[in-house]
């Protein structure tokens, strides 16, 4: 019994060493340097790094992100990784200064697709994980699955393992914009303009003459073919990324005499082309704008002349129901606006505080920073869905073709004008439910007043 | 699919966004011809002038179009200190001193922007008439669009007359083919520089008034309309102010129909082929002269 009592001792008192013996870093050394890649003059940049503060100061202030192999909580550092446009030419220079001098654990922003298909060579290189937030042309974790020709086929398997998508895909939305034209707006164009209902919608892509807004021009063509919608493509027009005005585009557009314009482009220009569209060419169509417009910026620009045009988002900062159709999105908003001086969040910077808390999950599961381990735990993630609607209502991270990228789900909301707050109010209109929300829809999809169809 | 109508439609903007280039280089060549400076940041004046006019109309409520005689006002006064206190200070030294200073112009202009309308990004000066538009038949074209090519007519009538029946007008043009001789003659350079220079600013803020009317601005947009009112000056002839207008007219044409028959990537690369191609057969421009 004493033998016992003796070897009992002397296994704690060797356990207790080798604990107390584990290297622990300096206590400066002990943080998180998180890079946050965000293009600091667009409005998308600035939601990123809004949020990203709001999520580190949340985690710090609870202590920080447990790190096993230190026995101890660790805070994050924030980095700011300037990509000032986020311009192509504008990330891979910063993004390799936040890895070489400011040696950050992880990287988690990226906006635009061109841009950070630049900005992540070197942390593809240098094996630093990166989380990528917007960039939703499905190319930024498959590119060591493009044609070995192709000029931006990588070929380093490994390097390209260290990318991860947190982000919807314009495959993603191109769905549900389609499978809305097909359920909803096509049976509303036939029935108020007496169409036969074998007559095909008619729709015309304007799009921005880049990877992004091209993907979303194909990929739309593709589903509508695939799944055999009732679609026509009767148009497209692509525009410059530096054009301040779409008038000729759109008046090859109205040529095309189309039910509904689709369009690729960012918040202003979007903004811009639906309001040329509709007061300067006379085009009284039905225009939808994608996520990337979920942001006050948009609703400002557009202003009434947005009244019942359409927006696919998948998140829904600027909710009108009583109640929040998730709680941790209005507990976001409410978090955001109060830290931000009443700053209404967009989309991109919601996928951002989703990330950092991904990250914290994934180190948590590492038990150390080695990028390594975090990598492959972030590979792993198996958490319950945030502020992004999942399909099975959980956040993980595909291995198969859809390499690295998550299974979020989109929605359409249409624009009302408020004449009492003089502002666009969202409200959603496709489709009813969502997984784990019932009663999601929350009117019926209306034609704006002055609209006029395409050709019969 | 393209379409008589739409050819149509798509001319009558491309001239009235031509217009706009047509004021910007205007005074970017007045500005040249008098002084021989070539200011990289004319185009900032240009911005600065449609955040004034967005102000004013805004802060004051003041009709769009009333609003581009403050811009004009104000932008004058910012080109009268600059000549007063950036250009005159190296009159006559190395010409690297000119691109460097209106190259640093640039920075100035736009972060200064950027810090007094850092919430005004892609703002459009209301109009009262936006959203109507003239019909004929299938043609549609801005009612802001065909005001804005009378103010452009209106204004560029002032510049001849300005230049042909004033005493400065004769001034600036007796510095512009000879400045020393102008110089004996009695005429003080210094104030036809001062003049000159606020005239150029001037013809830039009412550019920017109208450019606000028509397109979305922010404190970043002077740049692609300088390269543009410098193309157009090189297309029409350096310091002819005809060369001016019928090189902006062109431009404005060139890119619009090249978008409109081709596709939008193409709108640059043909309003500048346009221009290889006329500097190819008359190097000098279209109304340039020989040693210009």
């Amino acid at each position: 019994m004493l033998g016992l009592l003796v070897i009992v001792i002397v296994v704690v008192a060797v356990a207790v060493a080798v604990w107390q013996m584990t290297p622990a870093p300096s206590a400066e050394a002990m943080n998180i340097k998180m890079g946050i890649v965000a293009g600091m003059k667009t409005v998308e940049g600035q939601d990123i790094e809004r949020a990203a503060k709001l999520a580190i100061d949340e985690i710090n202030n609870a202590g920080g992100i447990w790190v096993d192999e230190w026995h101890t909580k660790v805070n994050i550092t924030f980095v700011l990784v300037d990509t000032v446009d986020d311009a192509a030419g504008s990330t891979a220079g910063p993004v390799t200064r936040a890895i070489t001098d400011d040696q950050v654990d992880i990287l988690i922003g990226g906006a635009t697709t061109g841009g950070t298909l630049n900005g992540q060579i070197p942390a593809i290189t240098n094996r630093v994980p990166f989380i990528i937030v917007g960039a939703s042309l499905n190319l930024v974790t498959r590119r060591g699955n493009l044609p070995a020709n192709n000029s931006l086929y990588i070929n380093d398997t490994e390097g390209m393992s260290y990318m991860f998508h947190y982000c919807t895909t314009i495959s993603d939305y191109s769905e549900t914009v389609t499978h809305f034209l097909a359920d909803s707006v096509k049976p509303k164009i036939d029935a108020e303009n007496s169409f036969a209902s074998s007559r095909k919608l008619r729709l015309a892509v304007i799009h921005r003459d880049d990877g992004y807004g091209r993907g979303v021009r194909d990929v739309t063509q593709s589903i509508i073919t695939e799944d055999s919608l009732p679609i026509e493509v009767v148009g497209t027009a692509a525009y410059a990324a530096s054009a301040t005005t779409y008038q000729s585009q759109l008046i090859s557009i109205k040529e095309a005499k189309p039910d509904v314009v689709y369009i690729a482009g960012f918040t202003a220009d979007t903004a811009e082309i639906i309001k040329e569209g509709i007061n300067d060419v006379g085009l009284k169509s039905l225009y939808i704008a994608v996520e990337i417009c979920e942001d006050p910026q948009f609703y400002t620009l557009l202003g009434e002349t947005g009244a019942n045009q359409i927006l696919e988002s998948k998140v829904a900062t600027q909710w009108q129901g009583s109640t929040w159709y998730l709680p941790k999105v209005g507990t976001y908003v409410e978090n955001y606006k109060s830290k931000w001086s009443g700053k209404v969040p967009g989309m991109i910077g919601v996928d951002t505080y989703d990330a950092i808390y991904i990250y914290k999950n994934a180190v948590e599961r590492a038990g150390t920073l080695n990028k390594t381990n975090v990598r492959t735990t972030l590979e792993t993630t198996d958490m319950p869905q945030s502020l992004l609607i999942m399909e099975n209502e959980k956040i993980t991270f595909s291995t198969g073709t859809n390499y690295h990228e998550i299974t979020p789900k989109t929605f359409i909301e249409q624009l009302i004008w408020d004449s009492a707050s003089g502002a666009l109010k969202p409200f959603v209109v496709y489709p009813d439910n969502m997984p784990g929300i019932d009663s999601f829809k929350q009117r019926d999809f209306v034609l704006p007043e002055d609209y006029e169809p395409g050709s019969p | 699919m393209i379409t008589t109508s739409g050819l149509i439609e798509t001319l009558l903007w491309g001239i009235a966004n031509g217009c706009i280039y047509i004021l910007l280089a205007t005074g970017l060549n007045i500005i040249f011809g008098v002084m021989k400076l070539v200011n990289f940041a004319h185009g900032q004046l240009l911005m600065v002038g449609a955040f004034v006019a967005y102000e004013v109309t805004k802060i004051a409520g003041l009709n769009p179009y009333i609003s581009i005689l403050v811009a004009m006002a104000s932008v004058a006064l910012i080109g009268v200190a600059l000549e007063m206190f950036a250009f005159r200070r190296i009159r006559g030294t190395d010409k690297l001193n000119e691109i460097f200073i209106s190259l640093g112009l640039i920075y100035m202009f736009e972060n200064v922007a950027a810090l007094l309308w850092e919430q005004n990004y892609n703002i459009r000066i209301p109009s009262p008439l936006a959203g109507l538009s003239l019909s004929l038949g299938e043609v549609a074209i801005g009612y802001d669009r065909i005001l804005a090519m009378f103010v452009v007519i209106v204004i560029l009538i002032g510049l001849v007359l300005l230049t042909k029946k004033t005493k400065i007008g004769l001034a600036m043009k007796a510095t512009s083919q000879k400045s020393d001789t102008a110089m004996l003659m009695g005429i003080n350079i210094g104030k036809v520089y001062i003049f000159t220079f606020a005239l150029g600013a001037a013809l830039a803020g009412a550019a920017g008034a109208l450019y606000g009317i028509l397109f979305p601005f922010n404190p970043v947009i002077g740049a692609l309309p300088t390269i543009k009112a410098f193309a157009i000056i090189i297309l029409g002839g350096l310091g002819s102010i005809p060369g001016a207008v019928i090189g902006g007219l062109l431009y404005g044409i060139a890119e619009n129909t090249a978008v409109y028959l081709l596709g939008g990537i193409w709108q640059d690369a043909i309003a500048f082929a346009l221009l290889i191609g006329v500097l190819v057969i008359r190097p000098t421009g279209l109304f340039g002269e020989k040693g210009e």
